[in-house]
């Protein structure tokens, strides 16, 4: 795992004081709240529907055991007692208290952690694929690259404020589990006649305007990246819309100018503005590679206990995936257990994973955008054990990439914006289909649920999508099929009117037997039929008899 | 107003050129003037030898390679608001497209909060409110050589 340097320390430290500042300024009414509003921001903090909403950042997704413990002692001492885990590997406080703020950071930069550029208008924390670092076919590890990319993006002093937020993925292999496709910049490391580098997305995004990201290079040599992130950034600070909130992100400058010319435009600063000391040399790669080496694990032959116990059984079929190095494991945990919010982690969840991950996992975890968590080097021999464990604590749902494994977000529970309940649609639907064999026949599915059209839930990108809308007072549910957001990125289509809450179980229902219907053979999945026979089917078995008025 | 060049104070010596002024082609060391005053009038400055500073709003930060900028003494650029950050690219592009070597000042609505950036960013200088010095000074220790970017 990366450790900080002493330069890293510093900053870090010297944040939270400029941060303490910002607050005392605040309260003595020497910073408007609209001049304070970008500086917390800027600091992970919002303020929501009941309170201040603290977002933290998890790099890349890597937890150790010991960061995890002082989560969830904040959860504790400052907070309700849980933590809610969002889509871009960050973790959110509902609760905090805007004096107790700069203290939490400090607690946070104890153990190397902080809330910067978790939300505002700054480039963002950068995500990576949860299993990085940890399967066959990948290329490269893309962590090392989100920790050059983090520490240039940080404090960057000339794209702290742009004309809107701004989001970065790094993925390391073909298969693309970090939704890189719908990031305003997504990168994946490929290779290319013996040389690695990068192919470079631009212009993804979801929001009310979702947008799959075009390639603007198909390969560039490592050593160029942060020269040519700043082209990208430059031309963006400079031609991005600031005169319209909704068409601020880097999709829409695309979009308007086109892929060539955008093009264009980055590669002439990429070429004029270009800076020798922005260049990375294989001494600095090799130094980063070396804090995200594997631990010391030995491949052998060791099997995954086999016992007749059904639910055990279920859980490694479903939540267990190979490691690389034989004889290990990687152990998915769902935090969709039935009734709980998605996403969502107790506190003495939390102290008893980072127990769990350090007898079991080499002290670390991981969390993954779909809002679950990883145990990345489980020796096989101790599955069983370790399922026990994971039992008691209500962290051995069987449900990864099932129905009930939903993306989703806050919604009206928690959200200012929102114009919908999502978390207790989330709900429903876990009890609904809460039988594991059930959910097997429907095979691998990916539901996902926003509470309004900012789509923090990505619903754009379900295979059902669910989009909470608000009319007239009322909540109304729009659906979705179709969209994807892995290397096949798709944008969902909508597939007609809305549905109240009391029908949207029934629609789901009649979605699923249309696909029930077509389905070819037991492994073929709905997105594939969905693809083959299109969305006009679903439509007629939707609408055409529906039992109770929609 | 006072001008802070990081740590230390001056008072400022340049001025907006008044519009009849201009007219007459009346251009003194110190005068402010709009770019499109300087498009007009950069021959007569450039062999006349003046000192005049042109200066820009966060909202119009765009020049061509003939306004021939460098030659200016001073450039100021007006942020109409903080929240814009197109002039820290601008300032990028002052120096290192445009090869602007002279004095570039900040000036309008901006944050102590933004000192170090400006600095970074290729400006010289900033125009506050006499009252504000403290704590611009005081953001500027907290933050100084503490970053990640050549
Ligand atoms: C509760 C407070 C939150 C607020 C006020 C909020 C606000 C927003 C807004 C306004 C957008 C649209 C931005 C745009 O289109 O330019 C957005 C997008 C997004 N948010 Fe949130 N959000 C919140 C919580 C969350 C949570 C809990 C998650 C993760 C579960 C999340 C993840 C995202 C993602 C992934 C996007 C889409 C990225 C994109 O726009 O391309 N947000 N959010
Ligand atoms: S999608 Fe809407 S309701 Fe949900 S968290 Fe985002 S802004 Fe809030």
């Amino acid at each position: 795992m990366y450790k900080y340097s002493d330069t890293d320390k510093k900053i870090i430290t010297s944040r939270v004081k400029q941060f303490e500042n910002q607050v005392k300024r605040r309260l003595e009414g020497k910073l408007t709240e609209e001049e304070f509003k970008p500086l917390r921001l800027m600091n992970g903090l919002y303020l929501q529907l009941h309170a201040y909403m603290l977002r933290v950042a998890i790099p890349y997704g890597e937890l150790s055991s010991k960061q995890l413990r002082k989560i969830a002692f904040i959860a504790d001492k400052y907070d309700r007692g849980y933590g809610h885990f969002t889509t871009r590997q960050n973790i959110q406080f509902n609760w905090p208290k805007l004096l107790d703020v700069p203290e939490i950071l400090r607690e946070l930069s104890s153990v190397e952690m902080h809330a910067i550029q978790t939300s505002g208008n700054c480039i963002r924390n950068i995500s990576s694929d949860h299993l990085a670092g940890l399967t066959l076919n990948e290329i490269e590890d893309p962590r090392p690259w989100c920790e050059i990319i983090r520490k240039w993006s940080t404090f960057h002093p000339e794209f702290s404020f742009l004309p809107r937020k701004f989001k970065i993925a790094v993925i390391g292999c073909t298969e693309d589990r970090a939704a890189m496709l719908v990031h305003d910049i997504g990168l994946r490391i490929v290779e290319r006649k013996n040389q690695v580098g990068f192919e470079v997305f631009v212009g993804g995004g979801q929001g009310r305007t979702p947008i799959i990201a075009k390639r603007i290079r198909a390969f560039l040599p490592k050593k160029d990246i942060l020269n040519y992130l700043e082209a990208i950034l430059t031309t963006y600070n400079q031609e991005g819309r600031r005169d319209n909130i909704y068409k601020a992100r880097i999709k829409i400058l695309v979009k308007e100018l086109g892929i060539e010319k955008f093009k264009s435009l980055v590669e002439e600063n990429f070429s004029k503005l270009s800076n020798k000391e922005l260049e990375i040399d294989d001494k600095n790669i090799e130094e980063i590679f070396g804090f995200f080496r594997l631990p010391p694990l030995k491949s052998n032959t060791n099997q995954i206990p086999f016992k007749k116990n059904q639910e055990y059984q279920n859980w490694i079929k479903q939540n267990v995936i190979p490691h690389k190095i034989q004889g290990y494991s990687i152990v998915q945990i769902s935090l969709k257990a039935p009734k709980k919010p998605p996403g969502d982690a107790t506190s003495n969840q939390m102290i008893a994973l980072a127990e769990i991950s350090e007898k079991f996992s080499f002290s670390e975890i991981r969390v993954t955008h779909e809002q679950n968590l990883v145990l990345p080097h489980v020796s096989n021999k101790e599955l069983f054990n370790l399922w026990n464990r994971l039992k008691i604590e209500n962290l051995a749902t069987s449900n990864l990439g099932l129905i009930t494994d939903t993306i989703c977000c806050p919604g009206m529970d928690y959200c200012a914006l929102a114009t919908a309940r999502s978390i207790p649609i989330s709900q429903k639907i876990s009890k609904h289909f809460d039988n594991y064999l059930q959910q097997k026949e429907i095979g691998d599915l990916k539901i996902k649920i926003s509470g309004c059209i900012n789509a923090c839930g990505h619903h754009h990108v379900g295979n059902i999508g669910i989009l909470g809308l608000d009319r007239k007072g009322q909540e109304f549910y729009q659906i979705t099929l179709g969209g994807s957001a892995k290397e096949d990125a798709t944008i969902g289509e909508i597939v007609g009117p809305s549905f109240s809450e009391n029908n949207l179980i029934e629609a789901i229902e009649k979605i699923l037997n249309t696909y029930k219907k077509h389905k070819r053979n037991k492994s073929e999945d709905f997105l594939t039929v969905f693809r083959r026979i299109g969305i006009k089917e679903f439509k007629k078995d939707l609408y055409d008899n529906f039992t109770k008025k929609v | 107003m006072i001008i802070l060049q990081k740590k230390y104070e001056y008072k400022n010596h340049y001025k907006q050129i008044k519009e009849q002024d201009f007219l007459k082609q009346n251009i003194r060391n110190g005068s402010i003037l709009s770019i499109s005053q300087w498009r007009k009038t950069k021959h007569i400055i450039q062999d006349q030898k003046i000192d005049v500073a042109v200066e820009f709003s966060s909202n119009d930060c765009s020049l061509s390679d003939h306004d021939e900028i460098s030659k200016a003494a001073m450039i100021q650029i007006n942020f109409e608001t903080f929240k814009d950050g197109r002039p820290f690219t601008f300032a990028k592009m002052l120096r290192r497209k445009h090869n602007f070597k002279g004095e570039l000042r900040a000036a309008g609505h901006i944050l102590p909060d933004q000192f170090v950036f400006l600095i970074r960013c290729g400006f010289d200088s900033v125009e506050i409110k006499e009252e504000d010095k403290d704590i611009w000074l005081e953001l500027l220790e907290i933050d100084e050589g503490l970053y990640y970017q050549p």
